[in-house]
Formats: C-alpha cells, structure tokens, sequence
C-alpha cells in the first residue's frame, strides 16, 4: 500500500517535472518566424563538433545580441550528416548551421541538404581563400554552399628522439621512407616508423590525392570515377608492400593500442595533416617537444606535391529560416581576425582563411615548441596541396574502403591491396549507377 | 510431471540429514559461483583503476594498477560543456524514471485487461503485442524519426519518452504476474459488492500486483537508460542526450581530435552507479517469474 | 482490503446486475488495453508499415543529381527485396550470426542455469555477494560493455596479454579473424548471464521444497536432484530463456559495431543489422534498409513461431 501511494505520489512529481522541462526544451529548431533583419532577436543552431566553436560563438554572441547562436555538439563526422540528412527529409529539426566536410559537400548538395547562399554573403568574402579551397564550395558552379573553415595539408610527423637513437635521416621521397623503415624496424622489431590505417579512408584519399588521383570527375551530366587510377595503384601498391615486408605496422589508427603506441614510441612517425599536434597532445602528452614535422616524402626527388586529410566548411541549411543572418555568421566565423584566433587557439584548425593566417599563426602549437617555424613550413607546404574532387556517393567508397582493405591488411598481402581498390572502385560505380546517375565508363 | 512423495519421516538421526545441523559448505559449488562472480566483476575493476589514471597514464601504465587522478577526472569530465555530463545523467533519470513509471501504468492496465478478461480478439491482440519484441529497435528508429517530425515532437523529451513508454515484454510480464497474483474469485467478490470496474482494477488488483508490477518498472527502467539507438536518432540537441549518446559523442571527436578517452571512462562509471545502486537496494524485486503458474506443486 | 463475503452464489449476483454495469463490464477490457494498443499502433505498427512501405521505393536520380529536385522517390516493387537477398554480404552475415547464436546461446543458458541451481543449492556459500556480482553486467549499456572489453582485448593494452606475456605464453590475438566471433560473443555473454541466471532462479524459488524433499531424504545427492528434479521443473522458463536470447542474438549491432574500429576484422557488414545500419546511415539509401529490415524481422518471426509451435505445449502450461 504504502508503494502505491508513493508510487502515485512520484508520477504525478515526474509529471510535473516533465510538462515544465518539455515546455523549455525547445528543441533545434528556430520557431521564431520574424524577419530579424529590423532589431528582432534571432535564433540560430550550429550542429558541429570541433572544439572551440563555443568561444568563438560567445564572441559573436556578445558582439551581435540580436542574432543569437547556439552551439549543438554532435558526434564527429558521419553520425551528424545521417541525422541532418534525416531532418531534411523528414521536413523539420534541421539546425541552420552545420559543419561541412568538404568530401561531403556534395553528397549534401545532391540531397538539397545545403542552401545556396551565394547571394546573401557579405561581399569580398571569396577574396579571402585559396581558389582550390573556394571549389570545394563552388562545386564549380555559380552556387555558392558554404564558407570555407580550415584545412588539412597533410605533413610527415617523426620522433626526432628516436631518429637520433638509430641514426636515421629525414626521409624526402617514399623510397627513402621505404628504407627508413626498413632500418628502425630491423633495428627494433618493436618499432614501426608508421601504420597502414584500414579504418582511416580520408587518410588513404589524401595519398592518392598526392600521388595526382582524383578519384571523382565531372564530364557535362555524367559522373567519372576513377579509384583505380595508376596513381592509386601504385600507392597502394607501395604500401601494401610495406605491410608485407612487415616494415609497416597494419593496425588501425585511433585506438587505445595506437594511442598507446605512440605514448611508447612504437609507432616513431606518423603520416597525418595539419591539425596533428592537438591529437598528439591528447592522446600522448608526455611525448611533447619529442615530435617534430617535415613536409611528406615525395614520389620523385625534388617534388613538391601534397595532399589534404579533413577540413571542413561553414554551410546554411536549406531549412534555414535566417539564411542572411547564418550566412553573416559564417563569414565572420571565418574571417574575422578575432574569430580566427581563437579557432586556432581554442580549436587547434589550421585556418583556410589567408589573410588571417600570419596573425593567427605567430606561434608554434604548445606541442611543437621545439619547432619555431612550423607554421612557416606548413604555409609552404599548404600552397602544394593538390586538386581533388569528391563525388555525391563518398560514404559508399569509405565504406568500401574499410572493408576491402580491411581484409587486405589483415592478410598482409600486396596484391591484396590492388585487388581492394579494384573492389572499391566497382563498388563506387555500381551504387552511382543504382542510384540512376549517369556514369562515364 | 513428478509426483509428491509422502513418506512420515525419519526419525533415525542420519548423519547430515537432521534439519537443524548446518550443512557442510560445498566448496567446489562456491568456487564455481565466485569464478562466475569475478568474470562479471573484472571489467567494473577495469573500468574503477583507469578512471583513476591522467590521460597521460592511460596508455603508459600497467592497466590494472591503480593511480589517484579520479577526482581530477571527475572534475575534468564536469568542465566538458559547462557540466553538461550531469544534465546527461539528470535526462537519463528522467528518461528511464518518467518513462518506466508511464511503462508500468500502460502495462499494467494491458496485463490486467489480458489476463482476467474474456474478449474478442484477445489472443490475436496478445499475439501482436508479442511480435513487437521481434522488431529491432534499428529498424524502427528512423520511421519512428520521420513519424514524429510529423507532428513536430523530434528534438524534445517526448521524442525519447513516448516511444520507450510502449514495451511488449513489460506487457507480456505483466500479464503474467496479473494472472498469478490476482485471484479471480476475489474479483468477483468485490464486483458482487459493487465495485465499479476501474476501483477493483486499481484499489484491488494493483495492490496485489505490486511486486511483480515493481520488476516491470526496473526492467523497463534499465532498458531505457540503456538505450542508445532511440536518443540517438531523436536527439540533435545534445542538451537533451541522455549519457550512453553523449559518451559515444566523447569516443567520436572526428579524426581531427582526441577522443577523450580518460572522460569517456570517467563517465562510464559513474554512469553504472546508479543502477548498481537501484540493483543492491531493491534486490527482492528483481524475481522475473517468466513462466509463473506453469509450477504446481 | 477486500470483503471476501458472498452470500449468494456466482449465477444468482449476475443475473441482479444493472445492465449499466454489465455494459461496463464488456467494455472494460477494451478500455484497458487502450493505452497500449493506442502506442502500439502509433509507435510500433506504423513505423513497421511506414518501412514496409518505403521497401518498395527507391530514388532515382537525374543529371548530375546537384541542386534542388534532382531525386524523386519513385516505385520499385521487388527489386530491394531481390538484392537484399542476393546480396552476398548480407547472405554472409546471415551465416555468421547463425555460428554466433550457436556459440553464444547454449554457453550462456548452460552458465545461466549452473549459477542459478547453484545459487539455490544449500551448500553453497557467498550466495548474495555472486548474484549481484553476476547480474551487475546488466547494468551496463551494450556500447559502454564493448568498449570496456576492446580495451581488455587489445593486446598492447590488456592486462590479460601483459599477464600472458610475462608467463610467456604465446597467446593468439583475440581479435583476428578466426577468434573475433568469440571476442563478440564473450561481451553478450558477459552481459546477458545475469539476467537469465535471475529468471531461472526465480523459477527455481518458486519450487516447493516438498518435492525435493523426499528425494533428499531418500539419500539423492543435489547433483541427482537438479538433473532429475529441477531442471524438468523449469524447464518453461528455460525455454522462453532460449527464445528471447535467439531473438537478441540475431539483432547483435552494438558490440561488434562498437568494437569496428579497433580492428580490421569485422567489416561493415558484419550482423544483419549492421548491413541494415550501413544502407540506412552510410549510403543513405533506406530502401534497401528498409527491404532488408523486414527480411530480418520476417525470418525472425518465423523462427520464433515455429520454435514456439515445437515446444507448446511445454512453455506455456497454465494459461487462463
């Protein structure tokens, strides 16, 4: 008796409870329907997942009190463009600002997930990047679908500590880093001068990426795809002969095992982009100051090629009902000086936008104090990054991509790895054509 | 299916048969009980000496060794968007708290009017409710999504509640328990004095359906807190994510950070407190009698 | 409580009840079951028709499919149905989770039922202490409990392989392709013995003690007792047991999904669900997710029913 007293006692409390929490909860969407270009106060939600995005939307909060913006944190990558894409079919929930990855651009386009702000953005704005960064916004057209944040040129990171130990040089071009590899490993077996990520395919397209693939074409209405390009071959080619000498590790990256790795000094180099030094110092802190960046080993001597590993975009969505006001948002976000400070400091980004860059970059990273000049060497190295486009199905290849060479490295075979791309590729051709887009054989 | 044997007896004082000898503690049964037990217990220690290490210890130290860096965890873990870990254990009450108890009502009125009454319709009803256990949640989440956008409700706490409210299995125990536990003959006596239908449901048949009614609430109350796929979906605002999204949101930074596994862990074990808590202290509930009534002595 | 007084008998009360409270009375069910059937329909038969649905629909798209309604969602009649079917990484996935059930289920109803007679045995000490120990994994979410064990599992930072290395022994890596079905396994059966050893003990209580009691006396040892005497006796609950545990086992997501990315040994497409997941999520084609889903919760009801066809009789002996 006394249970259910209590019991009816706790439901009608919770109830209560609930009616006032779902009253304030509000929820992503902006239901306010003024103009709020005339002083009205307007809502904007911000999915995205990068850190520092809330100092910089406090800056603009204070500075803008009659556009207030509100950061919605969503898991990194995949997860929060299923759950837009979700909220754009399902008509309702879709904030006003997301975090565009560029590789993702289009497969957000082609769903009519973006807005095309090219005629509410505040002038000048496209003067301030890159012009292979301002395609990927462009898509090459009229239409302009975000605003550029940061970008990934990627970088050879090394322990200088254990180069030093064994003796080993600064490789330049691949085959020397083929030797390198060969030294530490026979050296220490323990030791790897790196790993062969199957669970990383935006790393593996910013190789090809270097090596001249694009893996994506545009030809009038129809698609290309070219993942079995030569130049994606003999990258993989070249590392799948690594992992089968067993000169190079075939562990994926970001795990406890990798983390620990690179605590340890058993994985001594890693292949990555700009934005490594914020992983670095999450996950091994106690290896600061051992690390140092070069630019990455290239195909020919003397060559001066790159390629980009992540990056993302500021985009308007379609169910926007401020697009003005977002759009004022983004730019600012990403041009201001003041804004881009703090990405950089808050948030580790290597920023897209040029003028800003010599402000925000006097310093070296906190993990990098060793190396005075790195963003020096990085400026360089971002203005080699070469051209790439990305396709409406990108997921697809990724998945592909996990999958094949998964096995590919878990067999430790090289030709296993030309066999990969070679799946991958039909499998990339098969969903477009499924999908009813016209593909260029 | 047996027999009961009845026998006088026996007076011969056997030795161990006496009934008030304490019996002889069997110490094979035991070790096979505490191997068991510390199978069960070895990831919680785990997951007890990590949150205990810095970041920095995390992948240096022998795992199993503990440190003393849990209250800076704590601490760090709390400074993650302003506290917001504590919002997602405070929704995670709320979720599996409110969620639970509506759970328990709509059950229990579905048992009850299951079990003890005659109707149309009634095993055909039963047997659909049944095959809702067959339906995975993965499969349901986004019709569910694109249903409630409909009405505008995705995004809230409604979007999470109302769909967890609806659970066949709590049907299913429920009506069990109905059938157990509430004789039909003192239905009818309080019918004959004139009881209206709902005051013998509620101040007759419930009361004596608690217990059992109490384990439908815990087991829909950790199904709910345990649930991932649900809020996934629903939830954009992460203001509103109860804790296993938001800890999933920690694993998954994207490639171009940490994941920040020291909160991660930090979080998974306060995270399993609480219902660690619920298990010990309402421990005489948790008797799911899945086939009762298919005993007789 | 109650007034337990009846005077008359049943027939004679009846026959002098208002006509308002017999109407009431016919009705009553129906208003009870309201609630449920009201949620039901909205949240689970819906939904289900809304997939059923959208599995004969597919998006086609035309030109280079940028830009506003460049997709229509049109008529595809069977054709997801057809590749779902043929898809050989789904038909894998199918095989697979089959061993995985085999493996798991058995293991854990078998563990279930020895801690549970265990649990109810006399002679057995440190009863309290295991069974919350034993049943403190359901506590834990399927996402937290995998990555819990990813980190016991991965060599470099195990303490099991720091202990197997110190003795010396060479021990095979748990998450390489022949073992990672155990590795999986092992998490479901970490988290789901508990919870069955609760049911099957709870049957186990609700045994007279008189029917053991004569055996005891007659000289039974417990081992004789549980084989001939108990285990007949819960052997509904076991049954049951095993059908909700077939039914978890073949909608296995969480753990292998959680655990994808430590490894390069479970694809994509691993369990059914996970080739549901991929089409749903990744390739954003809910299509085919759709088709494949009610595949899925097709051939699981099948199962179910006939599995429940075959033992009937058995699990369900007292019905009202």
């Amino acid at each position: 008796m006394r249970l259910h007293t209590s019991l009816r006692l706790a439901a009608v409390v919770a109830a209560t409870a609930l009616l006032a929490t779902a009253c304030s909860s509000g929820g992503g969407d902006s239901d306010d329907d003024a103009t709020g270009s005339t002083g009205e106060k307007v809502e904007l939600t911000f999915w995205t997942w990068a850190p520092g995005m809330e100092e910089v939307v406090d800056a603009w909060n204070a500075k803008n009190p009659d556009i207030h913006v509100t950061v919605n944190k969503q898991d990194g990558g995949d997860p929060a463009v299923t759950k837009l894409l979700t909220a754009i079919k399902a008509g309702s929930g879709a904030p006003d600002v997301f975090q565009t990855e560029y590789q993702k651009i289009p497969t957000l386009v082609s769903s009519d997930a973006l807005a095309d702000i090219a005629d509410v953005l505040p002038e000048g704005v496209q003067d301030h990047f890159a012009d292979g960064t301002w395609q990927s916004v462009t898509l090459g057209g009229d239409a302009v679908y975000g605003v550029p944040q940061d970008s990934g040129p990627m970088e050879f990171y090394y322990r200088e500590d254990i180069f030093q130990q064994y003796g080993l040089q600064v490789p330049t071009t691949w085959e020397q880093y083929a030797q390198v590899a060969e030294q530490l490993h026979t050296a220490d077996p323990t030791k790897y001068l790196g790993t062969f990520s199957a669970t990383d395919a935006g790393w593996f397209t910013g190789l090809t990426q270097q090596a001249g693939a694009s893996w994506w074409g545009i030809d009038g209405d129809a698609w290309s795809v070219e993942i079995d390009s030569t130049a994606t071959q003999k990258v993989a080619e070249y590392w799948g002969d690594l992992v089968e000498k067993g000169t190079i590790d075939n562990k994926p990256m970001y795990t406890p095992e990798w983390n620990a790795a690179l605590n340890d000094g058993t994985q001594a180099g890693w292949v990555s982009a700009i934005w490594a030094p914020g992983v670095l110092q999450g996950n091994a802190p106690d290896t600061a100051g051992k690390w140092k960046m070069a630019p990455m080993p290239q195909w020919s001597e003397g060559d001066d090629a790159t390629g980009n590993w992540g990056g993302s975009a500021s985009s308007v969505t379609s169910q926007s009902k401020h697009p003005k006001e977002a759009a004022e948002f983004i730019s600012w976000m990403n041009t201001d000086q003041e804004a881009v400070n703090i990405l950089v400091a808050k948030g580790g980004l290597y920023p897209a936008d040029l003028p800003g860059q010599a402000e925000a970059l006097a310093s070296p990273p906190e993990f990098f104090q060793n190396q005075p000049d790195f963003y020096t060497v990085a400026g360089d190295i971002a203005k080699t990054v070469q051209p790439f486009t990305y396709g409406p199905n990108v997921n697809v290849a990724y998945s592909a991509y996990n999958d094949e060479f998964g096995k590919a490295t878990e067999a430790k075979q090289a030709s296993a790895f030309l066999d990969a791309v070679a799946a991958m590729q039909k499998a990339t051709v098969d969903d477009l054509k499924d999908s009813g887009f016209t593909v260029k054989d | 299916m047996t027999t009961t044997l009845v026998r006088p007896p026996a007076t011969a004082a056997r030795p161990g048969t006496t009934k008030d000898r304490r019996e002889r503690p069997s110490t094979r049964a035991t070790l096979v009980l505490l191997l068991g037990a510390v199978y069960c217990l070895l990831p919680v220690l785990w997951v007890v000496t990590a949150s205990t290490k810095s970041a920095g210890e995390l992948f240096t130290t022998f795992t199993l060794a503990p440190s003393s860096h849990l209250w800076e965890n704590v601490q760090e873990l709390s400074r993650y968007r302003g506290g917001l870990y504590w919002r997602w254990m405070a929704n995670t009450a709320l979720y599996a708290g409110v969620g639970a108890l509506l759970s328990v009502l709509v059950s229990a009125m579905a048992g009850y009017g299951l079990a003890k009454y005659q109707f149309a319709g009634k095993k055909a009803i039963f047997n659909i409710i049944l095959a809702g256990v067959l339906v995975p949640g993965v499969i349901l989440a986004i019709p569910q999504y694109l249903l409630l956008a409909q009405v505008g409700l995705t995004n809230t706490y409604w979007s999470v509640l109302l769909p967890s409210v609806i659970s066949p299995y709590g049907i299913y125990l429920a009506r069990i328990y109905a059938a157990a536990s509430v004789p039909d003959d003192v239905l009818e006596a309080a019918r004959t004095d004139g009881a209206g239908e709902w005051r013998t449901f509620s101040r007759i048949a419930v009361p004596m359906m608690v217990p059992g009614l109490v384990t439908v609430f815990l087991f829909q109350f950790v199904a709910i807190w345990n649930n991932f796929m649900l809020p996934y979906i629903m939830l954009g605002n992460d203001r509103l994510f109860p804790i296993t999204v938001g800890l999933s949101g920690l694993l998954n930074q994207g490639a171009s950070q940490p994941a920040l596994y020291t909160s991660v862990i930090t979080g998974s074990l306060l995270s399993i407190i609480p219902l660690a808590a619920l298990f010990l202290t309402l421990q005489r509930y948790w008797q799911v009698d899945l086939a009762a009534g298919a005993v007789k002595a | 409580m109650t007034s337990l007084a009846t005077t008359a008998t049943a027939g004679t009360t009846l026959g002098a009840a208002p006509a308002g409270t017999r109407r009431r009375r016919r009705l009553a069910p129906y208003v009870y079951l309201a609630p449920a059937m009201l949620l039901f329909t909205l949240f689970l038969a819906l939904p289900i028709g809304y997939a059923l649905y959208l599995s004969f629909r597919t998006v086609k798209v035309s030109g280079l499919g940028l830009g506003k309604g460049a997709r229509t969602e049109v008529w595809a009649g069977f054709d997801n149905y057809a590749r779902a079917l043929t898809d050989p990484a789904f038909v894998a996935s199918v095989g697979r989770v089959a061993v995985y059930g085999l493996i798991l289920v058995p293991t854990m109803l078998g563990l279930a039922l020895l801690f549970a007679l265990l649990l109810d045995a006399r002679r057995t000490r440190t009863k309290g202490f295991s069974r919350v120990a034993i049943f403190l994994p359901y506590a834990v979410p399927a996402v937290i409990a995998s990555l819990l064990w990813g980190f016991l599992y991965l060599p470099r930072v195990s303490p099991f392989y720091y202990v197997f290395d110190k003795l010396g022994w060479a021990v095979p890596d748990i998450l390489s392709p022949g073992l990672v079905i155990f590795a999986i396994a092992n998490i479901g059966l970490w988290g789901g013995v508990g919870f069955n050893m609760i049911v099957i003990y709870t049957a186990l209580k609700a045994i007279p003690s008189e029917l053991y009691e004569a055996a005891r006396l007659d000289g039974a040892s417990e081992v004789a007792i549980a084989w001939r005497i108990k285990i007949p006796v819960v052997t509904p609950s076991l049954i049951l047991t095993f059908l909700f545990s077939m039914i978890a086992t073949l909608q296995v997501f969480a753990e292998p999904m959680t655990l994808k990315p430590l490894t390069n040994t479970i694809s994509s497409t691993w369990s059914p669900l996970m080739t549901v997941y991929r089409d749903a999520f990744t390739r954003d084609d809910i299509y085919s997710a759709a088709a494949t889903s009610v595949v899925i919760a097709v051939a699981t009801f099948a199962l179910s029913f006939g599995f429940l066809r075959l033992v009937q009789r058995r699990a369900f002996a007292q019905e009202n």
